[in-house]
């Protein structure tokens, strides 16, 4: 009988681990405590260390100008694994240790999984998520620090109909929830503007080869075709569209355009157009201080990601400002509502709107890509200025 | 083994039945959540042991299961169905595909098994996140409740924990009875020498099957805990990682040994918890503990205490012989 044999050493180690969980933290007085639940692990890897550094970017510089309303910013970093259950066990830790707000996640699943935990405690979540439903979920503890899809693909839908004048288009995906968010909300819109969408390609992430996708385009023989993959795939799909010789405009929105994908794809990106929500290519000068000091600090140029752990953290110390006083319970009240302008505020780093939803609103930009850079062509008002 | 190590042993498992009993009360949600979470692991990972363990059938598909097992608990619980009804047709179900699954283990073995229930967690994973119209697709299934069992409202942790807590001793006590059966016997034999089973009229097939049906039907009981637990169900836990990491669990805490998979469970859920003291570097610092134990002991960290008592037991036989057999000098003196 091996169970009772060994059980002096399982009672042992089973002990001294439980006991460990037990244990807790505490933080000082006086400090301003945020904790940023996000994606350091696993499929999310890049996303949440993006978001990680631009939060400790932005905490450094707000703690080097005496912090928020006097109060010293502190902020303690959870991954989430990229995992579900993972995300929802510390966000529960987190709020164990009663933080000011909660950052993150990014990946709009754990954002789901996470968010009913965050309302019950009365607190304010700042996120990554662009899935369109997030902010419908009746969530008023839930903020977003971009354009959530339901804003973003309808401005990059109406691009492609009134502008490029396309009949019928092709889209090609990354089967996440990142892709699937964006496909079923500009397939959507493309149905009521007339829009035919004659292939609808799925791929995975991570995906190597696009020869036998970028054969399935051709054959379909779209006006444009509308890309919504990850960054290497993105690259690599413009490098496969190149090689087969399409040639049809090639549209995205934001990652498509970013530098890392222009880098990458090199030749295959010029004449590539499309909607950038939040980009550090922006020729916006707080923007590209941002991001000259970020690169400073962490040694490479960020994505969007970046932009939005850096916004997240002023998005609360506007609103706590807002209220003039530390107060937790206060600050979704006070977000809901808020403009922050960049003058006041420049580490908003553009004018923001935040509505009674959690979804923001800010001006936005139709890029193309010359010469091997992103260059801004038009600057799209906010959808409600 | 004698009545004193019967009696440690016994008095061993009572002092871990008490920490799990009592020290929950003093612990915060998210310890709760934790050891909720090593409760439905321990579930899964013991099914596998069945499987893998004992019955020397080796699986890579035990994550997909607890998946089937935990959409199966979400799609009833979120459309009124009992709990309960949610537990029986989510093991049912999964004993079920188990079964079939079984069915190529009678015909390939080891690695090449390895590599049919690999394809089996893939294409779990892919109807998961494709068919839509059942499982919601990448979205997932949000709001899933813990809903009252025996008249207890779950919804609390504490509760919820104490729930978790209740299945994996019925568990517990299941397996240990299923063990020391014939059918637990006819398991080992199959493991140890199929043509010497079958000699002795074990029905290798038959047996086979069960071990792949039952290890499976538990990783079913566990995905029907882990649905209420975590209340989101996606299909991104359920990927070919969560089976190597049960497939972990069961050799770190010792393949075949009965608490095996409850000590690799402590490993692989509490572990990592308990390393985030030192931030951004205790995933590579958990590898590293998982290799060194691995590597001191193949037959993990069961596998290390049993080896350390045999060759104690060893010192005592021979110490036991050389006292009844007459020494060099007293033969001489004789």
């Amino acid at each position: 009988m091996k169970f009772p044999r060994s059980g002096i050493r399982i009672a042992a180690v089973a002990g001294a681990l439980l006991l460990a969980v037990a244990a807790t933290s505490s933080h000082a007085q006086g400090t301003i405590k945020l904790i940023n639940v996000n994606e350091l692990s696993g499929a999310g890897a890049t996303v949440g260390t993006n978001f990680k550094n631009g939060a400790d970017l932005a905490v450094a510089d707000i703690n080097a100008k005496g912090g928020i309303l006097g109060q010293k910013v502190e902020i303690s970093h959870y991954d989430t694994q990229s995992n579900a259950g993972t995300a929802r066990a510390q966000v529960q830790k987190a709020l164990d240790e009663n933080p000011y707000a909660i950052l993150g996640p990014n990946f709009s699943g754990l954002v789901k999984a996470t968010a009913p935990l965050v309302k019950n405690a009365g607190i304010a979540q700042v996120m990554g998520g662009e899935a369109g439903e997030l902010t419908q979920m009746g969530m008023p503890s839930l903020f977003r620090t971009s354009f959530g899809q339901q804003s973003s693909m309808p401005k990059i839908a109406k691009y492609i109909a009134d502008d490029v004048k396309a009949k019928s288009v092709a889209v090609i995906w990354v089967n996440n929830d990142f892709g699937k968010g964006g496909r079923d909300a500009i397939v959507k819109d493309f149905g009521a503007r007339g829009v035919k969408v004659v292939a609808d390609i799925s791929t995975e992430s991570g995906q190597a080869d696009f020869s036998a996708d970028v054969q399935k385009i051709k054959q379909a023989k779209p006006d444009a075709v509308f890309i919504y993959l990850n960054e290497e795939e993105s690259a690599r799909i413009l490098r496969e569209i190149k090689r087969q010789a399409l040639n049809v405009p090639l549209l995205g929105e934001t990652t498509l355009l970013s530098q890392k994908v222009i880098d990458l794809a090199g030749d295959a990106a010029t004449g590539v157009k499309g909607h950038v929500g939040l980009t550090t290519d922006a020729n916006i000068p707080l923007v590209q201080d941002f991001r000259k000091r970020f690169v400073a600090k962490y040694n490479y140029v960020p994505d969007h990601n970046g932009l939005k752990g850096y916004i997240a953290v002023y998005m609360i110390k506007a609103g706590t400002e807002k209220i003039g006083k530390v107060d937790r319970k206060g600050l979704s009240d006070a977000l809901h509502g808020l403009s922050i302008n960049a003058k006041a505020e420049p580490g908003v780093l553009m004018d923001v709107s935040i509505d009674k939803n959690g979804d923001i609103d800010r001006e936005s930009f139709l890029g193309e890509v010359v010469n091997g850079k992103q260059v801004i062509t038009k600057t799209l008002p906010k959808l409600n200025p | 083994m004698t009545p004193r190590a019967r009696l440690i042993g016994i008095a061993a498992a009572a002092c871990l039945v008490a920490i799990l009993l009592f020290l929950p009360l003093g612990l915060n949600t998210y310890g709760l959540f934790i050891l909720s979470m090593w409760a439905v692991m321990s579930i899964a990972a013991m099914g596998l042991n069945l499987t893998l363990g004992y019955a020397g059938q080796v699986s890579l598909a035990q994550g997909a299961f607890v998946g089937i097992g935990a959409y199966t608990a979400a799609l009833l619980t979120i459309n009124g169905y009992s709990l309960a009804l949610a537990f029986a047709a989510a093991a049912l179900l999964c004993f079920a595909v188990g079964w079939l699954l079984g069915y190529p283990a009678l015909r390939v073995q080891h690695h090449y098994l390895a590599f049919v229930t690999l394809a089996f967690s893939t294409l779990a994973y892919l109807v998961f996140r494709n068919e839509e119209w059942l499982t919601k697709g990448i979205y997932g299934i949000s709001g899933v409740p813990r809903p009252a069992a025996l008249g207890i409202d779950l919804a609390k942790p504490l509760p919820f924990y104490y729930f978790c807590l209740a299945i994996l001793a019925v568990v517990v006590v299941a397996v240990w009875w299923l063990v020391k059966s014939p059918w637990g016997r006819a398991f080992v034999a199959i493991r140890e020498n199929p043509l010497r089973a079958r000699s002795l009229g074990v029905n290798t097939s038959r047996y086979t099957l069960l071990a792949f049906a039952i290890g499976s039907g538990l990783g079913g009981i566990a995905g029907a805990l882990y649905a209420p637990l975590v209340e989101f169900v996606d299909p991104s836990p359920f990927t070919l990682l969560l089976s190597l990491n049960l497939l972990m669990m069961v050799i770190v805490g010792g393949s075949g040994y009965f608490a095996g998979p409850l000590l690799g469970a402590i490993i692989a859920v509490l572990l990592p918890e308990w390393l985030r003291a030192i931030q951004s570097y205790y995933l590579i610092l958990y590898a590293l503990l998982v290799m060194a134990i691995l590597m001191w002991s193949p037959t993990g960290i069961l596998g290390i205490a049993d080896a350390w008592l045999e060759r104690r037991r060893s010192i005592a036989r021979s110490r036991a012989l050389a006292e009844k057999t007459p020494t060099l000098a007293s033969g001489e003196d004789a």
